[in-house]
Formats: C-alpha cells, structure tokens, sequence
C-alpha cells in the first residue's frame, strides 16, 4: 500500500488581516507611541515603579522606552490555565494562541427583563439569570454579568454580582470591580471558592477585567486593580474601549497603536510587579458613528479593527481579549441577528483568546441575555467553520462513490450513516419544510429563542447546590464585612 | 520610505492547504477511471467513444490523460456586458461578484406576508431591484415565471422580464437546447451579433448535472449547444451530501469536482476552449426534517473549500451565499446569510449566487434582496482591511493629541472617517431617537426601503425596436409549441 509523505494539512481555515510587515509597522508604531508621546499614570507608586524600571517620568507623564517594553514582552506567559471551581476539566480555560472562549460582557446599565422584555435597570436578581442561563449554554466559555446591579448597596455592585454569580456558575468569571477594595473582596471569594490561598495559587478559577482609558491614560483606580492582580497573580485583562474617530484616530491603523499602546503600560507594570502574571489585551475596538455619536457595537469596522487588532496582540506573544455578538438594536430583530452573525464569525476567524460582549444591545447600553442564547447558537455554527474538515482516505469517499454509482442513492449506505451525525445540529435555526414550519405555530427564532431562554431560566439549576458550606459561608461573611465598610466610609 | 514591504490589500483567507487539495483532486480522478459517470445523450455518447474514454452503455470512465488535456484549454477569465454596454463583470481569480439564484417557484408576498406562486411580475420586480442594488453584480432570475403562456417556452418570457428591468450582466437558465439557442438569440441581437456576442457576452448560462454522476439529455443537449456556441456556461452540481452525495464534505467535493471534469472533458471534445466554470451548492440533507439546508454552516465551509479548489484549477467558481432556510424574513434569515456572505466572500468565489434566496431555495422575497444589499455592504467594508500607510498609521497625530486628548474635532478624523461603511438600513440612534421614530424594527425599515426602491427607481429602458424583436423570438416560440 503507498504511503503519502510530505503533507501539510490545515487543522482549520486560515485568515489574515495583516501582512508581516504590517504587524512589525503597528507593533514599532506602539514603540514609537509609548517612547516620544508616552502615557499618563495617574497613580504616583505605579510612576516610581516605572521611574525605578527605566522610564522617564514628567509629571503623570510617563515614557517608556523600547528594552522596557521588550522586557515586559519576555516575561509574559506563553500558556495559562483557569480552573473551574468544581474541577470541571470541560470547562477549564487555557489560556493560549488560537485558542477561543466567547462570553457576555460587563456593567450595562440596562437589561432586558427577562419576562416582560421591557428595558429597566439591571437588578441583582438578573446576575443569577446570566450566570446560570450562561452556565447551561454549552459555548459559552466564560461568564460575565450583562450588567451592573441597581439594587445593592451603591458601592458593592461589583462584589454582589461576583458572589451571586460564582455560586451559580462554573464556569469561570471575568469580574470587574470599582476599586482595589472591591477586587480584594472578590478576590476573597475566589479564594474560599478554590479552597485556600494557596489553592487558588495553583489552580486559580477567574479572570480580572480592568481598563485604561483612550487615549493613553491609566487612571488611578485602573492601573491600582492592575497592580493588586499582578501581586495575587490573578490573571487579568487590561484593555481600553478605543473609540475610533473619538478617543482615538478615524484610521484603524491609528487606533490599533494607541489601543496597543495603552493596553502595554498594564503590561508591562504587572511583569514588573510579578514576571509571569497573565495579562490579556485588546479591547473594544470600533468606531463613533458621527450622525447620532454612538459608539457602534454593530458597525462591520468593529470585526475588521478586533480581527486586525488579534493578530498584533498574537504577534506580540500575548492573549487577545475581543469581541462579538453585540449590536446598535433597541428591540432584538434582524439587525441583531446579522451584526452578531458577521463579528461572531470574525472573531472565531481571528483565533482571538477571548471574545466578549456576546448579549450587549443598544450599542453597549442594555444587557440582554436572550442575545446571549442566540449567540450561543451562532458561535456554535461559527465553530463548524473553525473545525474544518478531515480529508483522509475515509472521507474522501473514492469507494463509497464506487459502490453507489453513478444515478445512485447514499441514504442507505452505512458510510452515511456513520458520517451524517458529524454535521452540525441546529437548536435554533429552523430547518422544517415550509408545511411543517405552518403546522408548528410559524414560529420566527425570536420566538423560540425566547422559548428556550425561559425554559434554562426556570428549569436550569445550576451548580448552586453543589456549592461547599464553607465557601458559602465564607462569602456571607465577605458581604456582610464589605456592608460594615461601606457604612463606615458613608458616614465619614 | 520603506522598501521590501508586503501588504495585506484584504484579507487573506483559505480553508485547504495545497497538498489537501491535490488529494481532492486525485480521488476525483480515480473517480473518473474506476467510476465514471452516466450520460443519456446519444451525441455525447459518440464523442466519447470516438475518443480514448470507454463507454459501455451509457457508462463512461475517462483516462486521466483526457482530463488534464482538457482542463489546459479553459479560459481563466470571462468578461461579460450587460446591455446597458457595460464590461463590469470580470470574472478572474479572487474577483467577486454577488448576485440573485433562479427559478424560486414560490414568493414570500411582501403585502399579505403569505408564500404563493412567483409570477411575471415578481420576477420583474426583482430585476428591477437587482438594477438598483450596487451590491448586485449580476442577475438570475429569483424567481421562475409561472404564469406564462406556455411552460415549455416560459424562459424566454422569464428572460425578457429580465431584460426590461435590469441592465446587468445575467446567469439565465432555459428549459431545453431550444430554449437556449431563442435565448442566445435574444443575446446576440442584444450584443450587435454572433461574434459580438462572444467578444461580449452578456449571459453566462446555468446547466446542472445530476448528482451522483448522473447527465441526462436536456442539460448535455444545453451543454454542448454551449460548447458549439461558446456561450460561457457553468456545469454545477447541487449534491446533497448524506442523499445525492457521501456524508462527507471531503467526499462530496471530490464527487462534485468528478462531475464537473466529466463535463469539461465531453466539452473538450465537442469544441476546445469554450468558457465553462466550476462549482455549484455544495449541502448537506438535514436528516430530521429531509430537507436540503441553504442555510447550514457546512454550505459555507464547502463553498469555500471548493473556491480554494477552483483556483488550483485555474477555474472560474461559482458559489453560493447570502441564502437561508428561514421561512420569513427574521433573526435566521439574517444570520445565516450574514454567516455565508461573509465566508463566500472571504473565499474569493466569482460568481456568489442563490443571494436572498429563504426557504431551502424555493421561496423568493424581494425584502431579502434589499436586506442583502446592506449585509454584503458590511462583508465588504471587512474586505477592505486594514491600510498601514503613515498618513492611517497617524503617529504625528498621536502624538500631537496626547495622552487624554480627543480627536473629534480633528481634520483627520473629518477626512477618514468616510471611509467607514455607512448604513442605511441598521439603526445607530440613541433609544429616546429610535422611539421618538416609532420604535422601528429593521424588518419595518426594510420593508419601507424595498416599497421605496420599486415605487421610485426606473430602470434605463429597452430601446423599442430591439425590444420587439426580442418579443417575437418568445411569440414564435410560444407559436412552435401550442
């Protein structure tokens, strides 16, 4: 039997943006940005830090020079591991090129209520709703909130929704908090989730999202949670939301080296810090709409800048935080299904680490989690396509086309019948006869995405129950503490 | 200035490696010797076996040798003129063009929001549209006119419906080799002449096998009057892998590609050199509900592949997008043919056809059309990528903004940010605008613009002599067949 030698296969379709020279032209661009025009720190120990590593300091501005950053860019890990907190090796996170985890996104005001689906204020009962309908939806890769919760003490949204949230998920969270002190008390939660400082150490079971502000300033808050992340080596997303023609250039050239650019000061102060911590860059990339000044969750520019963006993050050796799934609709309608459908399919192209926003409508302004349950769907179709196809002896099929002939029919064969049950499964996607569609209720997806949202909502779990009592109680205590603080620092 | 610098002009995207593809081929071309194919046409049958294949009834295998002589003497690029005098469609490797499907036996009303038959009229309002639309860039007929006279001429009457409303170059299908030649008839009178024609064609047309391997008489009597005519044709499969091809995408590809080399060499035969193209609806059966999906995510992934294949070739692709199996017009509609929009394109597939197809393929709807317009728009804006010249890399401008600054308010900004895409269908107001409007869904706006385009645009009309003698061809035809 002849053998075949020298053969290359692609594991999966292969899209680039940029050329190799493009990327080194971004990648020097950043240099140039971060030595002659550098960055605002506001934040004096994170300045002496930088001072002592090499930079020049004036006032807040800090500049930085080529070794530092390259040095920063040595340290960063190649590959980093999220644990869920039950030991779920399926919903483990590695963190590491290429490899995609889609997830909603953070602190809308709004939400759509999920059973009038009226637009109100985000309340604390819909963190739960999230994480659990998130919990159930099989490409969700990791689980933020949609939203930031109304109905708690003002200063403890943050903390409620991660202690709501890690309860009745497993799989990991990326949390956000308004301050160092609300990120130590997540911080807390995570670690009598996991068991132990030490354990946490070990395995650690979330990821902290922090952000700069476009164009190049860290501020106080953003760059002091980064700090405390790196000295807890909690894996932590550091991206700015660059608006293209607003906080950054109208050229996606432009914004991809200040986007990258501020993004690099997280970096490089959390290796100075700790040498080896995960640091994940990116960020929402899109552009200001100049007719109404929105910023465009829907807009094609958002896929192209994020799919550009990924390559040069890829190319600098770090993770890529990105994002699809989101749209500029009010009300969920064709719009939302095919500004999601094109970013979705960008993103999964692009082989970004981490895509987020999959739920965000009225351009980043309401959370919806029946989104959320349509992404899913889309993401899954969107995996097909990353999947590829094998080409072997089997599936090339030479015999099988043989032996069915010419006129033939493959239905029967059990070469079909093996081979069928490899092709996508729609859940939601209507695939009857157009009698069959009538006689079932013409229903539209909206309709059964809604159908199914409420059903997960009310039927689903959750791994609340296999919560540990310890851990349980734990998080009590954190909460009823931060409450004690907070009423202190309102009456001073 | 920096020399020796590569750049990215779009995306680049591919789905096989070279090696992969070469497999693709030689199990096609063991397919060709060990199986062959079936062709019920005595004519074809004569030129096979005056030739080195062997045919044993209507089986024909082929030797190798025969396909690679033959695949040298295609064409790898066709231009086409629309009447309105026009070269626009180039069809070369990785140019892309969109347009409409074909013979859609029912329409999605846009009135009542019922499905019913297609008629004459639907058919011209589609063409119509199709004129309108700059993101068309050729036109099939979307739907197939039922109301004629005669259902053994009605594609004469379909193409005139097409003629008078739409100026672009064209993909027509016919009914028979008669059909074909009334309709290259109406082309040549078109184009100034016979020659004319094949200096400028005005229409490719669509013939199809049956899969698996299967040619009956009508598409090989259509095929080789091509052949003898040079009329520029496509020869494309619909294999329905699991049913009419292996359930495999592999499989079904090296089978599609059998089929169409067995079609480039019976061409080959008759007349060396005429203007065939490669490609087809590559699908899978949906098992449950058997029915043939337009909309499944592996329509794309073998779309794309089968592109990457065309190229090895040399071949010119036609493929297949912006379709779904959606009912109506809804959130599935719009994904999936955002979803195949976007890879067809990526692929750089030349002819992306079944645009605004719903329905498995067998409804039509003018809003699909319309609602494609602004999808393939935004794939396009993703095609454009990403220019790193000094004057978009912006570094001057960084620096003289600074850390906190704001470029609003920039020259820059005021001269770049044309360059992004401008919606006209997709909301990007603020809530208390977009209520303050009536709270419109898009499905509202869409079927607005759709009622706007056809109340408003006309189409450069057909000059009146030509058009009546284009009506006499049909007339006649519908006399010989009463």
């Amino acid at each position: 039997m002849s053998v075949r030698t020298n053969y290359t296969v692609y594991e999966s379709p292969r899209l680039q943006i940029l050329s190799e020279d493009q990327k080194e032209k971004i990648l020097n661009g950043m240099m140039r940005t971060l030595q002659y025009t550098g960055a605002h720190v506001h934040h004096e120990k994170a300045r002496e830090l930088f001072k002592k590593a090499g930079c020049k300091v004036d006032g807040v501005t800090v500049y930085f020079p080529p070794e530092v950053i390259l040095k920063a860019l040595s340290t960063v890990p190649p590959v980093t591991e999220v644990f869920p907190w039950d030991g779920n090796k399926e919903k483990k996170v590695v963190v590491e090129k290429n490899r995609s985890y889609f997830g909603p996104g953070p602190t809308p005001p709004n939400f759509i209520d999920t059973d009038t689906m009226e637009r109100r204020k985000y309340l604390r009962k819909d963190a739960n709703i999230v994480a659990r309908v998130c919990d159930a939806l099989p490409n969700i890769g990791f689980v933020q909130s949609l939203g930031s919760i109304s109905d708690v003490t003002n200063d403890l949204a943050d903390v409620y929704e991660f202690a709501d949230m890690v309860r009745n998920t497993t799989t990991p969270i990326m949390s956000w908090s308004f301050t160092r002190e609300g990120c130590r008390d997540i911080h807390r939660i995570a670690i009598a989730m996991a068991g132990g400082e030490e354990e946490f150490r070990q395995r650690p079971n979330y990821i902290f999202y922090g952000e700069p502000i476009s164009p190049l300033v860290s501020d106080f808050h953003a760059i002091d949670k980064c700090m405390y992340c790196a000295e807890n080596r909690i894996p932590q997303v550091y991206s700015p939301c660059a608006i293209g023609g607003g906080t950054v250039p109208a050229t996606h050239a432009g914004q991809l080296v200040v986007a990258l650019s501020e993004s690099m000061v997280g970096v490089i102060a959390a290796q100075l810090i700790n040498p080896g911590t995960c640091v994940i860059i990116g960020g929402v990339q899109s552009i200001l709409d100049m007719r109404y000044s929105i910023y465009s969750y829907g807009a094609p520019e958002l896929s192209l800048l994020s799919s550009a963006l990924t390559e040069v993050v890829q190319y600098c050796g770090l993770p890529m935080y990105s994002q699809s799934g989101c749209t500029d609709t009010k009300k969920m309608d064709m719009q939302s299904a095919l500004e999601a459908s094109l970013s979705i399919n960008a993103a999964m192209m692009s082989g970004a680490n981490f895509v987020h926003d999959n739920g965000y409508t009225e351009s980043g302004l309401t959370g919806d989690v029946f989104q959320t349950v349509m992404d899913d769907e889309l993401i899954s179709m969107a995996r097909v396509i990353e999947r590829s196809f094998d080409v072997n002896k089997e599936t090339l099929s030479v015999d099988v086309i043989d032996s069915v002939g010419p006129g033939g029919h493959y239905l029967y064969e059990d070469h079909t019948m093996k081979w069928f049950r490899t092709y996508w499964m729609p859940t939601l996607m209507d695939r009857n006869s157009y009698e069959g569609w009538v006689e079932e209720g013409r229903k539209t997806m909206k309709d059964r995405i809604i159908e199914k949202t409420r059903d997960l909502i009310d039927n689903y779990e959750g791994p609340r129950g296999k919560v540990p009592a310890q851990a349980d109680k734990e998080i009590e205590r954190i909460l009823q503490e931060a409450e004690k603080r907070a009423k202190e620092s309102e009456s001073k | 200035m920096k020399i020796n610098q590569t750049i990215n002009k779009s995306p680049q995207f591919r789905v096989l490696s070279e090696d992969q593809i070469e497999q693709i081929y030689f199990s096609a071309l063991e397919v060709m010797e060990r199986t062959g194919g079936v062709v019920y046409h005595e004519g074809a049958l004569e030129l096979f076996k005056n030739s080195d294949a062997l045919v044993e009834g209507n089986r024909v295998r082929i030797p190798i040798t025969m396909v690679e002589e033959a695949l040298k003497s295609y064409p790898r690029k066709i231009t086409l003129k629309g009447r309105n005098g026009k070269r626009s469609l180039f069809l070369e490797k990785d140019m892309v063009s969109f347009g409409t499907g074909s013979d859609l036996p029912f329409t999605l009303d846009m009135n009542t929001g019922e499905r019913r038959n297609t008629t004459y009229k639907d058919v011209s309002d589609a063409s119509k549209l199709v004129d309108a639309l700059s993101n068309f860039d050729f036109h099939m007929s979307h739907g197939i006119v039922t109301d004629a006279p005669n259902p053994q001429t009605y594609d004469r009457h379909q193409f005139m419906a097409m003629l008078e409303n739409c100026t672009k170059p064209m993909v027509v299908t016919s009914v028979d080799g008669e059909g074909l030649e009334d309709l290259w008839k109406m082309g040549c009178l078109i184009q100034g002449g016979e020659h004319e024609f094949r200096l400028n064609p005005m229409f490719v047309v669509y013939i199809e096998p049956i899969s698996p391997l299967k040619n009956d008489s009508t598409a090989v009597e259509k095929l080789l009057f091509a052949a003898e005519k040079r009329i520029p044709a496509m020869y494309t499969p619909c294999p329905s892998s699991g049913a009419t091809a292996p359930a495999t995408i592999a499989g079904m590809l090296v089978q599609s590609l059998a089929e169409t080399l067995l079609a480039i060499v019976m061409c080959h035969l008759k007349n060396p050199g005429m203007p065939l193209i490669m490609g087809g609806v590559t699908t899978l059966l949906d098992m449950r509900k058997s029915t043939y999906s337009y909309g499944a995510p592996e329509l794309s992934l073998a779309s794309a592949a089968n592109t990457d294949i065309s190229k090895w070739l040399n071949l010119i692709m036609f493929s297949t997008g912006g379709c779904t199996d959606a009912k109506i017009l809804d959130e599935q509609a719009a994904s999936e043919q955002m979803m195949n929009l976007f890879y067809s394109y990526l692929s750089g597939a030349n002819l992306i056809h079944d645009v605004g197809y719903i329905d498995h393929g067998t409804t039509a709807s003018l809003e699909s059309l319309v609602l494609n317009q602004e999808m393939i728009g935004m794939v396009k804006q993703f095609g454009k990528g990403i220019n790193t010249d000094d004057e978009h890399l912006a570094l001057d401008l960084i620096e003289k903004q600074g850390p906190g600054g704001e470029y609003v308010t920039t020259d820059h900004t005021f001269k770049y940010w044309k360059e992004w895409f401008m919606p006209q269908l997709q909301d990007r107001s603020d809530y208390e605008t977009w209520v303050k409007n009536g709270s419109k869904t898009m499905g509202q706006r869409l079927k607005e613009r759709t009622q706007h385009l056809l109340d408003t645009y006309q189409p450069e009309p057909l000059d009146e002599k030509l058009r009546k003698e284009l009506k006499k061809i049909c007339e006649d035809a519908d006399k010989r067949h009463m």
